[in-house]
C-alpha cells in the first residue's frame, strides 16, 4: 500500500446529493481525517451515472468546499459607484448588522409594496438546495405569481418555451428520449443523453447503453460537438430554423406519406376539436367544453363524452353547428403544413432535401404505428421514435413554434410518453409507500393535464393577458413567460409605463445568482439593477456581487448543507424519466461550514422572522407538503431552522421510515410502470392546436392598441399552429454582420460557477473548444484566421467580446460558437478569471429580440468578427 | 575578394539583423532574444494539442533537462579530446579529457538527474538499459583511462581498448537518444554517425587549440581539421535528409528546425556559428597557414554550433499523435 | 496469473472527464498532472467530419517500452502485468518519461510538489493531506498504477477486480456511462476478453510495437 494508512484516523463515505449543476445526482463524499478528499456516485440508486458514476465536473465539486476565496463572513459594499469592473471596496460586518439592515430595508419596502423585491433563485450555481422553497418564500412576503422572479441564466440556462410546452404536453419541465426502448432519436438542439440537460447523467447512462444497443440518433445542431459529436449522423443546421425543417418533416408525413397515428391523434390530442372559422373552438355554452365530431353516431358531441369510441373521432369532414360551419382541428393542420415543402425549409435551415425526406420516412419507419409491446405483463403502445429539443433550438424569438413544430413529430405518430417515444419525467409521484407526500397531476379545462408541480406558474389553466401589470416581470401581460425575462429588456421602462407597472423593484434578494452576465447585454442589466439594494447569498464574490450588490452573504456550499428537501419536490426533472425506482436524495453535510457562511434557507427563515412574515411562510411550508398530522405541522410563532422542519416533514413524508432514510441519505420506492407510460391511463389530451393563444392575440392586441405601444413585438407569433418566423437573429444578419454568434452548453461547465474550480479550470484547458471560440475550418480560412488567433465579435449595437479561434471542422460555415460564459472578471474569483468568452453579453436585448409569447431571448446574435 | 566575402557573410547572416535592432547593449534583451530563438514563447502548441497533434519532446531539454543537453556535450567532447590526445600520445589532453567527460560531465549528469545520490543504481539495469550500458563504459573509461594516463601506456591493446570506449563514449548521449522509437527523429539512422563525428570533431578542435597553445603549433594537424569539419558538414546534411525521410513525425521534427519555430536557431546556430565561420576560419587557414587565434576562435564557434546542434536536436524531437 | 487490463467503450464515452478528476482525486495528483486524460480531435472533412473522443491512460503494455530504458529497475512490470515506478529506486534521469510513445509518465519535481490548486493562496486541506497520505517522492517519476492499491486490496478482502467497485480502478468505478471496463485479459471468459473478441477491440497504436493491456472498441 501506497496510502499511509496509519496516518489514518477516520475514513467514511457520506451520501449526498451533487450540487454541481441542477441535475442533482447521487453522489457519495470520502471524508478522511475530517477532510472531504473524494466524490463519487451511489451505486445503489438510478439518480446519475452507472453504478457510482458521476461526471468530472461532479467529481471536481470537492473544491467548493476548499476554495480559499470562500466568503467567510458577510460583506459590505463601502464604495458607493456600482458598475461593471468597480471595485465595491468590500468591508467585513457581522451577520446581525447585516440581517439587521437587509430585514430593515424589506420592511420598509413592504409596508410599500412587496412586489418591490425581486427574489432568485439558485440556478447560477447549482440547484443544491431547496427547489419550490423560494418560491413559497417570495409568496410569504406577498409576491404574486413568482412574477418577480429572475434567475441568473434565464437566456443561456433556462428554457421557457421548453418549460412551457414540457408542461402542457408531458406535465413535466423537460423532455428525453426513452432511451430504453427507442430505435430512432431526433435531436434538436439538445444535449440530453450527452452531458447536458436535465437529469444528465441519468439519461447519458441510459443513452450509452441504448447506442450500444444500435439505436439511431440523428442530431440537428450547428456544431458537431456534445451531442453531434456522439451523433449517428449529424445534420449542420443554422441556429433558430429547427421549424422549418421540423414542420417540412410532418408535411412530408402527412401529406406525402399519408402516414400517423389515427388513434392517437383521436383519443390524446386536441386535434379532434371542431373549430370555427376563425380558429376557435366551439364549446357548450354551460361547460365551456369543446365539441367534437362522432363519426359513428354522425352528432355533435362534448370531447369526453364517454359514449364515443376513440376510432369514432372524426378528423376531417366539415360540419354545422349553430348554422356555422366547424371542421376538426386535424383538418386544418393538415392544410396548414401543405406550405412548408422540404425545398423551402432546405433553403432556411441549409438541412439538404434528402436529408429531410430520408429523416421523415425513418421516422415513420422506425415509429410502428400500431405495434404494442407487454412490459411485466402490460401492454402498451410502442412507438420507439422521439424527437427532443431543449435550450439550443427552443432559445429563440420564435421559440415556442420551435418547440412545437418538434414535438408535432412525436404527436403524429403517438410517440408521447409511451415505451420508445418522447417521454416528460413522470408526471405523477406517488406517495413513499407508508409516507404522505404525493404529487398527481390533474386534468384541467379541455382535458389538457394541469402538472402536479411546476415552477413559476402553471402553464395550465392559461391566463389572458391583462395590464396593469402588477410586478416587475410583467406576467400578467406576458403569461406564457416561464420566468420573466422584462427586468433584462431595454425598454423595461416604457413597458412598466404603458402597461401600467408601478412596482418598479428596489431590492433584489438573491441566491448565488450571476445575472448580471449571464442573460444577455451587460449594461443593460447593470442599468436596471444599479439603484436597487442589492443582497446577494453566494460562496464567493461573483460579477454581479461586484457590479451591483450592496450585502454579501456568505453561503455554505453543497458540501456543508443539511438539506432534507433538495429532490423531495424535483421529481418532474431529476431522477430517471425511465422505468427506474423513484430515488430521492437528500444534502447531508460532510464538513462544517466555512468560515460563518450560512445555509440561505436559515438565512431565509431569520430574515422572515425579523420582517414578521415567518408565520405566513410557515403555514405555507405545511400547505405545500399538505401535512395533516398536528403535531408536525409548523406552528404560529415557531421558529425553526431548516434541518428542524425537516425533522418534522420527513415524518410526514416517509412515516416511520424518516429516521432510517434520513440516516441513509436517500429514499428508494417503486416506480409503477403505469406512471412512467402514463399517456393511456391519464385521461388527458396535448394540447397540440394552443386555441389559447387566438384569444391571447386578442387580449394583447387590445392592450397593445389600447396603450398606444409602440415597440416591435410580434403579435403574428400567437397562432395555434406552430408557424414559420425569422428569429431576429436572421434579420440583422447582412454583408457587415454577416455571421451568427450562438452558444452550446459545455459538458464541463455549469454557467459560469464552475469556472472557480481548478480541477474543472485545467482540463478546460486540455480541451479544444472549452475556453475558445469555435470556427468552421473553411470560413476561418477564407475569413484569414488560424488556430490560435484572437479576435474580436462585435454584434450591431457596438457591444464585443475577444476570444481564442479554434478552426473546427464540425461546425456550420455560417456560424461561430463560443461554449458559454467565461470572460469573466470578478476579483473573488481568481481561478475563473480572464478564462474564455462570454457569449451572454453580445446578446442584444430589445424587445424584439424576445419570443413575445413565452419571453426566450434570442440566443443567437449577428456578428462580425476581425482580428484584435 | 574580401569585399565579397563580407558581403556574403552579411547575406548569410542576415538572420541575425534582428539581434541588432533589439539594443545590443541590453544584456536582458539579448538574453531574452537568445531565449527567443531557442525557446520561441510564441508557440501554437496549445495544451488541447497534447498528442493529437505532433507533441514536442520536453523531458529531456526544458528546465532541468537542460543539463543532460550540457552533460552529453561534455561526456562526448572530453571523450573525443582524449581520443585524439591518445593517437598523439598526448598526455596533457588526455588529462583534460579525462577531466572533462568524467568531472564536468559526470556533475552536470548529477546535476540532472533527479536523486543524484541514487546515481549508483543506474547501474543495475545493464541488460536493456543503454543508459545503463553507458554508465558502465564511463565508470570503463574513468579506470582504464586514470590507469594510461598514470602510467603513460601507450601500448596498442590498451590503445584499442580505450579507442573503443571513447567512441562509445561520444556516442553515448545519441545512443541514448536512438534507442527511444517513441522518438522517430532521434530514432533515426542517421544519429549514430553524426554523433561520432561531432565528439571528434569538437574533441579534435580542443586538441589543436592545446597544440598550438603547447607552442607546437600544429599545422600538420589542420589537415584532420579540414576532413573533420568536412565530414561533420556531411553529416549534417545526411542527418537532415535521411531523417526527413524516415517517416512522419521524423519529417515534422526536421520541418520544425528547417522552416518552424526553431528554424531561426538553427540558421544561425547550426549553419552560421556551427558552419558558415569555423569553415570561414578553415578557409583562411587553408594550405597550413595556422595560428592560435584563429584556431581559438574556430573552436570557440565550434563549441556553439555543436551546442546548437545538439540542443536543436533534442529539442525538435516529436511525438507521434496518438489519434 | 491475472494480466489486468482494461476495454474502453469509444461508442459510451461523452468526454465528460469524470475518469481524469476522479483520478486526480484518487491518488492526490498535484496541479496540471494527469494520469488519465481525454483526447479530443476531429477526422473528415465539413459536413461529414467526424469527432473523436480517446480516453487515455498508461497501458501498461506488455512490451513496455519504459520497462526496458529504466537504468535502476525502478520501473518495473508486475506479474499480472501493472506496470510500476518504485520511487525508492528511481533515480530521476526521465528515460521512462522520453521513451513513452503515449507520453504517460510525469517527472515530480519541486515545482509540481510546491504548486498550489489555487496559485499564491496556499495549499488546501485536500493537498495537504494528499501529500501526508499518498507521498510522492521528488526527483521521481510517477504515472497511472491501475490503482493498484484498489486492485490488492480488494483482492485481499474478497472482491473481483473488475467486477467488485473497491477491487477496480477509480476512474472505472467513476466513469458515468459504463464505458471503462477492467479485468483479466487471461481470462477468455472476463468481460474485458469478451468485449475485445466480440467488438473487436483495438490497441492504440498498435504499431508502436508496445503491445498496451488498453483496448478500445467503438
Amino acid at each position: 500500500m501506497t496510502y499511509k494508512t496509519d496516518e489514518i484516523w477516520e475514513d467514511k463515505w457520506i451520501n449526498t446529493t451533487c450540487g454541481v449543476c441542477y441535475c442533482g445526482c447521487a453522489a457519495k463524499v470520502r471524508v478522511i481525517n475530517g477532510v472531504p478528499v473524494k466524490i463519487e456516485g451511489i451505486k445503489e440508486s438510478t439518480m446519475g451515472g452507472t453504478g457510482a458514476g458521476l461526471c468530472g465536473k461532479g467529481v471536481a465539486g470537492l473544491m467548493y468546499y476548499h476554495d480559499p476565496n470562500r466568503l467567510k463572513k458577510p460583506l459590505r459594499r463601502t464604495n458607493p459607484e456600482k458598475g461593471i469592473g468597480v471595485d465595491p471596496k468590500w468591508k467585513e460586518i457581522s451577520w446581525e448588522e447585516a440581517l439587521d439592515e437587509i430585514s430593515t430595508k424589506m420592511k420598509k419596502i413592504m409596508d410599500d409594496d412587496p412586489n418591490k423585491i425581486i427574489f432568485t433563485n439558485q440556478t447560477m450555481r447549482a440547484s443544491d438546495g431547496p427547489h419550490n422553497q423560494p418560491y413559497i418564500y417570495a409568496k410569504a412576503f406577498g409576491v404574486e405569481d413568482n412574477g418577480n422572479f429572475i434567475i441568473g441564466g434565464g437566456s443561456l440556462h433556462c428554457g421557457n418555451a421548453a418549460h412551457m410546452l414540457g408542461g402542457l404536453i408531458h406535465g413535466a419541465w423537460s423532455i428525453a428520449p426513452d432511451w430504453k426502448y427507442t430505435k430512432y432519436v431526433l435531436k434538436w438542439g439538445s444535449s440530453k443523453g450527452t452531458g447536458s440537460g436535465h437529469s444528465a447523467m441519468t439519461n447519458a447512462r441510459l443513452r450509452a447503453d441504448a447506442v450500444r444497443g444500435g439505436i439511431k440518433e440523428v442530431v440537428f445542431d450547428p456544431m458537431g460537438n456534445f451531442a453531434g459529436g456522439k451523433a449517428t449522423q449529424w445534420v449542420p443546421i443554422l441556429p433558430g430554423t429547427d421549424t422549418a425543417v421540423g414542420l417540412a418533416i410532418a408535411n412530408y408525413i402527412l401529406n406525402t406519406l399519408k402516414v400517423f397515428d389515427s388513434l392517437y391523434i383521436k383519443a390524446k390530442t386536441n386535434l379532434v376539436y371542431l373549430i370555427k372559422e376563425d380558429g376557435t373552438f366551439i364549446r357548450d355554452e354551460k361547460s365551456k367544453k369543446p365539441f367534437v365530431y362522432d363519426e359513428k353516431a354522425n352528432k355533435i358531441k362534448k370531447f369526453d363524452d364517454d359514449s364515443i369510441a376513440f376510432e369514432d373521432f372524426a378528423l376531417e369532414g366539415e360540419y354545422e353547428y349553430k348554422g356555422e360551419k366547424v371542421k376538426p382541428c386535424f383538418t386544418r393542420l393538415k392544410k396548414h403544413l401543405k406550405q412548408f415543402t422540404p425545398k423551402w425549409a432546405s433553403e432556411i435551415s441549409t438541412v439538404p432535401v434528402g436529408t429531410i425526406v430520408q429523416v421523415a420516412k425513418e421516422w415513420v419507419e422506425n415509429a410502428q404505428i400500431g405495434s404494442t409491446i407487454t412490459i411485466e405483463g402490460k401492454n402498451f403502445p410502442y412507438r420507439p421514435v422521439s424527437s427532443v429539443t431543449f435550450r439550443g433550438a427552443q432559445g429563440h424569438s420564435n421559440g415556442i413554434h420551435q418547440v412545437a413544430a418538434i414535438d408535432l413529430l412525436s404527436q403524429l405518430v403517438g410517440a408521447e410518453d409511451v415505451p420508445g417515444g418522447t417521454m416528460g419525467w413522470p408526471s405523477k409521484r406517488q406517495k413513499y409507500p407508508g409516507g404522505h407526500y404525493e404529487r398527481l397531476p390533474k386534468i384541467g379545462p379541455d382535458g389538457v393535464l394541469i402538472p402536479a408541480v411546476f415552477y413559476s406558474h402553471m402553464p395550465w389553466p392559461p391566463h389572458t393577458p391583462t395590464i396593469p401589470c402588477k410586478n416587475s416581470g410583467c406576467v400578467d401581460f406576458w403569461t406564457h413567460s416561464t420566468l420573466s425575462h422584462i427586468p433584462y429588456v431595454k425598454e423595461r421602462d416604457y413597458i412598466y409605463e404603458k402597461f401600467g407597472m408601478k412596482s418598479r423593484p428596489e431590492m433584489v434578494f438573491g441566491i448565488a445568482a450571476n445575472f448580471i452576465i449571464s442573460q444577455s447585454d451587460w449594461n443593460a442589466a447593470v442599468d436596471f439593477f444599479k439603484d436597487m439594494f442589492v443582497v446577494q447569498i453566494d460562496i464567493w464574490s461573483n460579477e454581479t456581487d461586484e457590479a451591483v450588490a450592496d450585502i454579501l452573504l456568505p453561503d455554505v456550499s453543497y458540501l456543508e448543507k443539511d438539506c432534507w428537501s433538495s429532490e423531495i419536490d424535483a421529481f418532474f426533472f431529476s431522477g430517471s424519466p425511465s422505468y427506474e425506482d423513484w430515488y430521492v436524495h437528500m444534502q447531508k453535510p460532510v464538513a462544517k461550514p466555512v468560515g460563518e457562511s450560512r445555509f440561505f434557507m436559515d438565512v431565509y427563515i431569520e430574515v422572515a422572522h425579523r420582517v414578521g412574515v415567518l408565520d405566513k411562510f410557515n403555514a405555507l411550508m405545511n400547505d405545500y407538503y399538505s401535512v395533516e398530522d398536528e403535531e408536525l405541522k409548523i406552528k404560529p410563532n415557531e421558529k425553526l431552522t431548516w434541518k428542524e422542519i425537516g425533522d418534522r416533514f420527513l415524518k410526514w413524508i416517509y412515516g416511520k421510515d424518516a429516521e432510517k432514510i434520513e440516516k441513509q441519505g436517500f429514499a428508494t420506492w417503486h416506480k409503477p410502470i403505469e406512471d412512467v407510460y402514463w399517456r393511456w391511463h391519464v385521461a388527458s389530451r396535448c394540447p397540440v392546436y394552443m386555441e389559447f393563444l387566438i384569444h391571447d392575440k386578442k387580449a394583447v392586441e387590445k392592450i397593445l392598441k389600447d396603450t398606444n405601444f409602440e415597440l416591435d413585438l410580434d403579435v403574428s407569433q400567437y397562432t395555434p399552429l406552430p408557424d414559420w418566423f425569422w428569429p431576429t437573429s436572421h434579420v440583422e444578419l447582412n454583408e457587415e454582420f454577416d455571421l451568427l454568434a450562438f452558444s452550446y452548453r459545455d459538458i464541463l461547465h455549469t454557467n459560469n460557477s464552475t469556472f472557480q474550480n481548478p480541477f474543472i479550470d485545467e482540463v478546460s484547458e486540455l480541451c479544444p473548444y472549452t475556453f475558445t471560440i469555435t470556427m468552421n475550418s473553411k470560413l476561418a480560412g477564407d475569413k484569414g484566421f488560424k488556430d490560435g488567433d484572437i479576435i474580436w465579435i462585435e454584434n450591431k449595437y457596438n457591444v464585443k467580446e475577444k476570444g481564442i479561434i479554434k478552426t473546427m471542422e464540425a461546425q456550420h460555415p455560417k456560424v461561430i460558437g463560443i461554449s458559454g460564459q467565461g470572460g469573466l472578471w470578478a476579483k473573488g474569483r481568481p481561478i475563473a478569471k480572464n478564462k474564455g468568452s462570454n457569449f451572454c453579453k453580445l446578446l442584444p436585448t430589445y424587445l424584439r429580440h424576445y419570443d413575445p409569447i413565452t419571453g426566450n431571448v434570442e440566443t443567437s446574435v449577428a456578428v462580425k468578427v476581425y482580428k484584435v | 575578394m574580401k569585399q565579397k566575402i563580407i558581403e556574403f557573410i552579411k547575406k548569410i547572416s542576415s538572420p541575425l539583423k534582428f539581434i541588432k535592432t533589439e539594443k545590443m547593449g541590453n544584456k536582458q534583451n539579448i538574453i531574452k532574444s537568445v531565449k527567443n530563438i531557442f525557446s520561441p514563447s510564441d508557440s501554437s502548441f496549445k495544451p488541447y494539442d497534447w498528442m493529437i497533434k505532433s507533441t514536442p519532446q520536453q523531458e529531456w531539454i526544458k528546465e532541468k533537462g537542460i543539463f543532460l543537453w550540457l552533460a552529453f556535450f561534455f561526456s562526448e567532447i572530453g571523450a573525443g579530446l582524449y581520443f585524439m590526445s591518445m593517437f598523439f600520445q598526448y598526455r596533457l589532453g588526455l588529462i583534460l579529457g579525462w577531466l572533462i567527460t568524467l568531472v564536468l560531465g559526470g556533475s552536470v549528469h548529477m546535476l540532472y538527474l533527479g536523486n543524484p545520490k541514487r546515481f549508483w543504481r543506474i547501474l543495475t539495469n545493464i541488460s536493456s538499459s543503454e543508459l545503463a550500458r553507458g554508465m558502465w563504459v564511463i565508470l570503463v573509461f574513468a579506470i582504464l583511462g586514470f590507469f594510461q594516463i598514470f602510467t603513460a601506456k601507450f601500448n596498442p591493446f590498451l590503445n584499442c581498448m580505450l579507442g573503443i570506449i571513447c567512441i562509445l563514449i561520444i556516442m553515448h548521449g545519441f545512443a541514448t537518444m536512438n534507442v527511444i522509437k517513441a522518438l522517430p527523429s532521434w530514432n533515426s539512422t542517421m544519429v549514430l554517425p553524426l554523433s561520432i563525428i561531432s565528439g571528434i570533431w569538437v574533441g579534435s578542435q580542443i586538441f589543436q587549440f592545446m597544440l598550438s597553445v603547447s607552442g607546437s603549433l600544429a599545422s600538420g594537424f589542420e589537415i584532420w581539421s579540414e576532413l573533420f569539419l568536412l565530414v561533420y558538414i556531411g553529416l549534417i546534411v545526411f542527418y537532415l535528409w535521411g531523417t526527413f525521410h524516415s517517416s512522419e513525425a521524423a519529417k515534422k521534427s526536421i520541418n520544425i528546425l528547417l522552416k518552424g519555430e526553431l528554424a531561426k536557431g538553427f540558421y544561425i546556430g547550426v549553419i552560421v556559428l556551427g558552419i558558415v565561420v569555423p569553415l570561414f576560419f578553415t578557409l583562411i587557414m587553408w594550405g597550413g597557414n595556422v595560428n592560435a587565434g584563429l584556431i581559438f576562435f574556430r573552436m570557440v564557434f565550434v563549441f556553439a554550433g555543436d551546442l546548437a546542434l545538439r540542443y536543436l536536436v533534442m529539442k525538435s524531437a516529436v511525438y507521434q499523435p496518438l489519434i | 496469473m491475472p494480466r489486468w487490463g482494461m476495454v474502453i467503450d469509444i461508442k459510451r464515452c461523452i468526454a465528460c472527464w469524470g475518469c481524469t478528476i476522479a483520478c486526480k482525486e484518487e491518488h492526490f495528483l498535484p496541479p496540471k498532472v494527469f494520469w488519465n486524460r481525454v483526447l479530443i480531435g476531429e477526422t473528415g472533412k465539413f459536413p461529414t467530419s467526424r469527432k473523436l473522443i480517446y480516453p487515455v491512460l498508461c497501458n501498461h503494455c506488455d512490451d513496455a517500452a519504459c520497462v526496458e530504458v529504466c537504468p535502476t529497475n525502478a520501473t518495473f512490470q508486475r506479474e499480472d502485468g501493472i506496470v510500476m515506478v518504485d520511487y525508492n529506486k528511481c533515480a530521476g534521469c526521465r528515460a521512462c518519461i522520453v521513451s513513452c510513445p503515449y507520453q504517460q509518465r510525469t517527472y515530480y519535481d519541486k515545482n509540481i510538489k510546491d504548486a498550489e490548486y489555487f496559485p499564491g493562496q496556499g495549499k488546501t486541506e485536500f493537498e495537504i493531506i494528499g501529500e501526508k497520505l499518498y507521498p510522492f517522492q521528488v526527483g521521481t517519476v510517477i504515472k497511472c498504477n491501475f490503482c493498484y492499491e484498489r486492485v490488492d486490496q480488494g483482492i485481499e478482502n474478497g472482491l473481483i477486480p473488475g467486477i467488485d467497485d473497491d477491487a477496480s480502478p477509480a476512474c472505472v468505478v467513476t466513469c458515468p456511462v459504463g464505458a471503462r471496463i477492467f479485468g483479466d485479459l487471461e481470462d477468455p471468459e472476463s468481460t474485458v476478453s469478451r468485449l475485445i473478441m466480440e467488438k473487436k477491440g483495438k490497441q492504440l497504436r498498435p504499431e508502436f510495437g508496445t503491445d498496451p493491456a488498453v483496448y478500445y472498441i467503438d
